[in-house]
């Protein structure tokens, strides 16, 4: 049975097991006759050259398929200096005994399955509604198959006090997990979350979703922390929809893959909006890591930035894709780009791509990309100081990344990446 | 202290120092004055162990040790310092974290534990004071955005933090005010030492009122042409270089 075959018959069992169910069953229909248009990409899909995922799959895999194991609450990192709400999953689907709930008023956590299965206004009004705008095939995918994920919502004029912290644990080789978040935040409030993933399994594969709605004059800070993935075959699609004079702001660390793709698409709807894009990726070994963002100024007077920065060692790939669009309405738009990467070993490769779509004129638009090797001038300034050269490379290369560790505002998050670095980096300063 | 004999250098294949002779002795002040353009600062690059800078012949004995056999960092280590002309900026990089590991490497070469961390900044105290730094300066990134007079401050409260036993120092006091002047040469002065010796590279004889070298001399074509004492530096300043240039005239 082809792997499209097999994904076809796991549907089809899956829509049995779940019929008689609301509103949910049909977006998963409608998602998954999408996704069979599209299929699994290869390499000569446009947004996918540089990352063959279609031959990273295993088509053994099974999507519909579950499995889970005992975790004790130290059995993995629980993140214990950061004070927050914390959400823990096991190949996705929540476990209420490792979390732990700080409790807010008008803040609203848990599962995602919960708060569907029992609201059909609000999945309506939610759920796979940004998937839909790009009709991208893993968002397609993943809309068809998931079954648990992170549900968070905060109310009108409600700023929590602390971050809300999506632990997301992975250990299935035979799986391809199909996890996902819903995060709204209503008109004035204010929230911070971060993501992590931490694979536990020999290897694994997932396809995470997650979809943010940023209300009117809202503030969402979303930091994505990809640092315990080591062995991980993983497509992340952020989608995120920012209203008036609302801020959004995703920070995305990658710091261990096998393979990973961080699709991040952010729609500029409400005038006076701004979204910020930051973005830390440091491959070494084979690893491949693919950042895909794109900036849609939809209205205008909007700003958006766009800092990334990558270091690549060893054989590890880097891909950068760094969109903005301009549409003909979007005037006054005020967006910038920037992609700098590192290249600390001759094997080592980035493919990096800005793509600007303009159609409004009167915007301020810049873009820079440069790659490059530590500068020579540097390195020797340290060393005529005594510090050999390994650590030499190993300071600059620190102070090179710490630029984006430097714009996390979770103070105890900042640490916890500044520490992770210089363990990388064999630092102890 | 340090021997250098028929040194020859090279830049991008263009010859810059020819048959280069120096001898400075343990405990000595040697001052290099000569027209732009010369070699000082390759003389200064080369003794660091620039990479760019080809030894095409000739020998460097440090302590006698071979320095042209040595990385530029097992140098510094050794002992060698250089203050830049033109210190490099290094964004992301903070004063306090750069010494602590260029301390550490000093010590680790040495033998010893890493410094702790209360003794470092105890050390970090003392030298700031020497050369009037403020506090402020030790948590910026390295030279990024200070003012000409401040990189020139910060690379001798390094050479202080290092103890090096010889000092180059290559053009330190151009860019200085008055005040920065009296303060760099003084902070220099209080790490003058019977074990300690310096090659003082200057275009001005106003810094030498402060740090009285032994020797002084006059390089010209790559190579040194004259030397005498301090009263030299004098004679060149009201005089200027034409009468060198007219002396290493007619002896070719
Ligand atoms: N990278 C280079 N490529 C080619 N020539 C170089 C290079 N660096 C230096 N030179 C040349 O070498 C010569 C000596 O330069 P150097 O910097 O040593 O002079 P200097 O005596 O220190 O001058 P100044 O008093 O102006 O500092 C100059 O003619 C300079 O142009
Ligand atoms: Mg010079």
């Amino acid at each position: 049975m082809s792997f499209a075959d097999k994904i076809n018959s796991e549907f089809e069992l899956a829509e049995k097991n779940a019929s008689g169910e609301h509103v949910l069953a049909h977006i998963r229909k409608d998602a998954f006759t999408s996704f069979q248009k599209l299929g699994i990409p290869g390499n000569r899909h446009e947004e996918w050259r540089y990352t063959n995922i279609k031959t990273q799959l295993p088509e053994t895999l099974s999507i519909a398929g579950h499995t889970t194991w005992n975790v004790s609450k130290d059995g993995f990192n629980g993140f214990a200096d950061i004070k927050a709400t914390k959400l823990v999953f096991l190949n996705g689907v929540l476990n209420t005994g490792l979390s732990t709930i700080i409790e807010e008023t008008g803040v609203t956590v848990g599962s995602l399955k919960e708060h569907l299965g029992h609201n059909t206004a609000l999945t309506e009004k939610y759920f796979g509604k940004l998937v839909n705008k790009y009709e991208d095939h893993f968002s397609m995918l993943n809309t068809a198959f998931v079954n648990d994920g992170a549900f968070v919502h905060v109310k009108k004029g409600i700023t929590a006090t602390h971050p809300i912290f999506i632990i997301n644990l992975y250990n299935s080789p035979e799986n391809f997990t199909q996890s996902r978040n819903l995060i709204i935040v209503e008109e004035s409030s204010k929230l911070d979350v971060i993501v992590d993933f931490q694979n536990q399994g020999s290897s694994s594969y997932y396809n995470h979703v997650s979809e943010c709605f940023v209300g009117n004059n809202a503030d969402l800070n979303v930091t994505k922390l990809q640092t315990s993935t080591q062995h991980t075959t993983a497509v992340h699609t952020l989608e995120a929809e920012v209203g008036r004079y609302a801020k959004f702001t995703c920070t995305t660390i990658s710091l261990e893959a096998k393979l990973i793709r961080n699709t991040t698409n952010v729609r500029l709807c409400g005038e006076n909006s701004e979204a910020h894009l930051n973005g830390l990726y440091y491959g070494t070994g084979t690893s491949l890591i693919d950042n895909h963002i794109l900036v849609d100024h939809l209205v205008p007077n909007c700003q958006s930035n766009q800092l990334y920065k990558g270091i690549l060692d060893e054989e590890a790939t880097g891909v950068f894709n760094g969109k903005i669009f301009v549409k003909q309405d979007a005037q006054k738009t005020n967006a910038f780009q920037s992609s700098k990467a590192i290249l600390l070993s001759d094997e080592a490769s980035i493919n990096s791509k800005p793509q600007l779509e303009i159609f409004a004129d009167d915007v301020k638009c810049s873009h820079g990309a440069a790659i490059g090797q530590l500068s020579q001038d540097e390195v020797f300034y340290l060393r005529a100081r005594g510090i050999h050269e390994s650590d030499a490379k190993s300071i600059l290369t620190y102070a090179f990344a710490s630029q984006i560790i430097n714009t996390i505002t979770t103070d105890a998050l900042k640490v916890y990446l500044d520490n992770n670095l210089k363990e990388r980096l064999h630092l102890n300063f | 202290m340090l021997s250098i004999k028929n040194l020859n250098v090279a830049i991008n294949g263009q010859q810059i120092l020819k048959d280069f002779n120096l001898e400075i002795k343990t405990g000595e002040v040697h001052a290099i004055m000569g027209p732009n353009g010369t070699g000082k600062s390759t003389l200064a690059s080369t003794l660091a162990g620039k990479e760019a800078y080809e030894v095409l012949s000739g020998e460097v004995i440090f302590k006698g040790k071979d320095l042209l056999e040595m990385s530029p960092d097992e140098r510094a280590r050794e002992g060698v310092f250089l203050a830049f002309q033109y210190p490099v900026e290094i964004p992301g990089v903070t004063v306090t974290n750069f010494m602590k590991a260029a301390i550490n490497a000093k010590r680790r070469h040495f033998g010893l534990d890493p410094m702790d961390a209360k003794d470092f900044l105890k050390l970090m105290r003392q030298k700031m004071e020497l050369v009037e730094i403020k506090k402020e300066m030790m948590s910026r990134s390295l030279n990024e955005g200070f003012s000409g007079g401040e990189k020139k401050r910060n690379e001798i409260f390094q050479m202080a933090m290092l103890e090096p036993s010889l000092c180059i120092l290559d053009e330190t006091d151009s860019g200085l005010d008055i005040d920065a002047l009296r303060i760099v040469a003084n902070g220099i002065n209080k790490l003058r030492s019977p074990e300690r010796s310096f090659l003082v590279i200057t275009h001005y004889q106003r810094l030498l009122n402060y740090i009285v070298p032994d020797v002084v001399h006059v390089m010209f074509g790559g190579k040194i042409v004259k030397s005498g004492g301090k009263e030299l530096a004098l004679e060149l300043e009201e005089k200027g270089y034409d009468w060198i240039k007219d002396e290493v005239a007619a002896e070719a």
